[in-house]
């Protein structure tokens, strides 16, 4: 598995939306992460999660080859999202627009607003 | 593996999944661009739910309620 930086995994995660593109798909996972890359002891009642100091994000993303990871920390996480969030809007322009023309007009109207 | 259909129920089922058993829970987005659909799942490897879209317009609340997961991740 490859670690990135957010940055890199974002531009990473562009390329990978791209190679998809023709055919196949993209997987995107996100899951809270405290640095434990084992799985825990069968006995858990002395490390529960709250004593975990720091919460961070693990982010991956596969097309069932290519794998990409990162963690966001906490004050990453604003950052990090609104881009992400780009990263989505630009790269999942397959999906059906509302169809009627009226519905069309209004989105641009509220646009211009 | 069945897909909840409103869209209402899915996130408020997916939030309190989440908040149950926050270190267990993961989300998954999956997109296929070549068929135009994405779906959405939050599991705990117990519970399982899904939620499917075709319409441009469920991205952005996917990417809405995959924000507040991702501040609920790392807060506390």
């Amino acid at each position: 598995m490859v670690l990135l930086d957010n940055d890199t995994f974002l531009t990473e995660l562009t390329r990978l939306f791209q190679k998809t593109r023709i055919s196949g798909a993209i997987n995107v996972t996100m899951k809270q992460y405290y640095g434990q890359t084992k799985p825990p002891p069968r006995d858990t009642k002395r490390t529960s999660v709250s004593e975990h100091s720091e919460h961070k994000c693990l982010f991956r993303a596969t097309n069932g080859k290519k794998k990409l990871s990162t963690v966001i920390s906490s004050k990453d996480v604003t950052k990090f999202q609104m881009a992400y969030a780009n990263v989505l809007k630009a790269n999942m322009d397959n999906l059906k627009k509302r169809g009627k023309r009226d519905a069309k007009t209004k989105t641009k109207t509220n646009k211009a607003t | 593996m069945t897909y909840i259909n409103s869209w209402e129920e899915f996130a408020k089922a997916a939030e309190k999944l989440y908040l149950t058993n926050p270190s267990k829970a993961r989300i998954v987005l999956k997109y296929r661009h070549c068929d135009g659909k994405l779906a959405m799942k939050v599991t705990d490897d117990i519970v399982c739910l899904q939620y499917r879209t075709e319409h441009a317009q469920d991205v952005k609340r996917i990417e809405k309620l995959n924000g507040k997961l991702m501040r609920l991740m790392v807060s506390k």
